[in-house]
């Protein structure tokens, strides 16, 4: 999965750092003295790594908890999101990241002890229930047999019921939290796109088949589950959605999943600048786009007759009150 | 489909095998520093010793060839305080001594030794840390990285040197006997890098179509730009036959093209389009 192992020199004794090291004995081991200096590199080329990538060990300084973007998920006073990882293991092409970090190296941030005094300040800062988002700058789930993150932080949170975490992934490993006892508060988002789009799109990326098995064990055991079909990408075929719709529902209990989101391809405009010139020669990024402050999103006919038609499609599965379209 | 290599040593002696195996000639007439090239697309500088004259070689080089997606690779010889002489590393992290930069060449998936390495100005005689010294890596990474990407250049040391076989009782008649110890790893490098940079130019090439254009009508600078970026979205979409019909056509001036190709593009996005691409 990764061709070496940085780590910063402040974590070289961590016992998480050592952990992962052991674990890849056999991979070159390079300290550094701050993440930085690989990761943000100028000239690297994204696309080239991502077939190499390294995984880099870390102390993540500064603001670890951060507000939530305005219509990023679901309703809560307040949102935040934090990010123990950057970047993620899997290659979607439509994937935001490609286009905000220089690196495809994934960085794992190891002081999670840090992360979680952050979580307690906020909610002793704030009222009433908080959500906290894993999953913005990585997949949460992917790399947990490495980094132990839901292992560490699903009985942080279960700890603290006025807080919610979500766990965004397309990732199909769940046995550290099957060997949990389900947590209300911690909600297993899994995303999808429709199977001509996954083929097309997503690689190194579990089928749809496995997402879904992986799904019902978790709501089997207790678990919230929540479904993202992010993002939408469009199709001139409808069919493609009615039938992933009908394919998701039919295996989980639609009645108890805690949430259903929809939110269409985007992407901040200098983002979308960097993912074109590292592919160029990508149908996708090819069609006209429109900006619309900031954000590039592709141009369609009718959009909002497009998605209208969409969620009247989803709502035959969903109660409409557990629906909500992502904005950012 | 073969990309482009470009090879840097320091010394005559570092290149001997290397023009053997790729089967390089010398180019005529003599420039800077002495060059060597194949018709399959892999060249050769010798640079002298020293990190300055591994980036004048670097930009010399550079200079003198036609813009290429290239690859690059530093290969010489290196003291290490225990690893054994005619071992081959994979250079992973290069520190300049004397300017106290840090450089990270990438890693690939080729089951070679990395080792870290240090340049120095004067050969290393007590090789304090646990990595390899040489004179030449620093100059030549920094160089070539404001030429390409960073993922395109690459460090090999063969080690020469070490704390029971002094750099003083170094044999330089030895040294094409070290590389050839180490003709495989150098090959798989080599393959790799070429196929790298046969990506590269794979996904960033300009349909031909672009200079063709760029020669027929006068554009703006900004109109330079979108052509650039029309004649790659023909290619991406899998219009390149349209894209060639288009640039048969004789227009008034280069605005006209622009909209004739602008309308053309648009039809990439009416409905059922995409699946038919797709379908194909």
């Amino acid at each position: 999965m990764f061709s070496a192992v940085y780590f910063e020199s402040a974590v070289r004794d961590h016992p998480r750092t050592r952990a992962i090291l052991a674990r890849y004995g056999e991979l070159p081991h390079i300290e550094c003295e701050r993440f930085g200096q690989i990761f943000n590199r100028k000239a690297q080329n994204f696309r080239m790594q991502k077939q190499y990538p390294a995984l880099i060990l870390a102390r993540k300084h500064g603001r670890k908890v951060l507000p939530a973007p305005a219509g990023y998920g679901f309703e809560a006073e307040q949102s935040h999101y934090f990010s123990h990882m950057l970047n993620c293991i899997y290659d979607c092409r439509y994937c935001f990241l490609q286009g905000m970090y220089r690196s495809a190296h994934c960085v794992l941030f190891v002081n999670f002890e840090d992360f979680a005094d952050s979580v307690r300040q906020s909610l002793t800062a704030g009222s009433g229930m908080q959500v906290f988002y894993s999953g913005y700058d990585c997949d949460s789930l992917a790399l947990e047999p490495v980094s132990k993150f839901a292992e560490y932080f699903v009985p942080f949170f279960a700890q603290h019921p006025r807080a919610v975490l979500e766990l965004r992934t397309k990732s199909t490993q769940i046995s550290g939290l099957l060997r949990m006892a389900p947590a209300p508060n911690c909600i297993v988002a899994m995303s999808f796109t429709t199977e001509a789009c996954a083929k097309q799109w997503e690689r190194d990326v579990p089928s749809i088949e496995k997402r879904l098995k992986a799904l019902a064990r978790l709501q089997e055991a207790g678990w919230p589950v929540a479904i993202r079909f992010e993002p939408l990408l469009p199709e001139a075929d409808q069919n493609a959605y009615a039938s992933l719709f009908e394919l998701v529902f039919s295996r989980l209990d639609a009645g108890r999943v805690h949430s259903t989101s929809t939110g269409l391809f985007r992407m901040p405009t200098d983002y979308f600048r960097n993912t074109l010139k590292l592919h160029p020669d990508e149908p996708l990024f090819a069609r006209e786009t429109r900006t619309e402050n900031g954000v590039v999103s592709l141009e369609q006919p009718d959009r909002e007759g497009w998605l209208a038609e969409l969620e009247e499609m989803l709502f035959r599965h969903i109660d409409p009150a557990s629906y909500y379209r992502c904005a950012n | 489909m073969n990309g482009e290599v470009n090879l840097v040593v320091a010394h005559p002696l570092e290149a001997k095998a290397l023009i053997e195996w790729f089967g390089l000639g010398e180019v005529e007439p003599r420039g800077e520093f002495r060059c060597f090239e194949n018709k399959q697309g892999i060249a050769l500088v010798i640079s002298g010793m020293g990190a300055r004259n591994a980036a004048n070689a670097v930009g010399w080089l550079h200079g003198w060839q036609s813009p290429e997606f290239r690859a690059w690779l530093n290969v010489g010889i290196a003291g290490h305080p225990f690893a054994a002489v005619g071992h081959g590393f994979l250079v992973n992290r290069i520190e300049h001594r004397r300017s106290g930069e840090y450089y990270w060449p990438p890693i690939p998936d080729l089951d070679l030794p990395g080792c870290g390495l240090v340049t120095v100005d004067e050969p290393e005689t007590a090789y304090p840390e646990e990595a390899a010294y040489d004179m030449e890596a620093a100059g030549f990474f920094a160089a070539v990285a404001g030429l390409t990407t960073t993922d395109l250049i690459y460090v090999f040391k063969i080690v020469s040197d070490n704390r029971e076989n002094p750099v003083s009782e170094v044999n330089p008649k030895h040294v094409p006997e070290l590389f050839r110890k180490q003709e495989s790893a150098i090959h798989k490098l080599v393959d790799h890098l070429r196929e790298r940079s046969a990506a590269c130019a794979d996904w960033y090439g300009m349909p031909a179509e672009y200079a063709s254009l760029l020669s027929r009508y006068r554009f703006s600078a900004t109109r330079k730009v979108a052509l650039a970026q029309y004649c790659r979205r023909f290619r991406a979409l899998g219009r390149q036959d349209r894209l060639s019909e288009i640039a048969s056509v004789r227009f008034r001036d280069a605005a006209s093209l622009m909209t004739a190709m602008r309308l053309e593009l648009a039809k990439a996005n009416e409905p059922g389009e995409t699946s038919r691409q797709e379908a194909e």
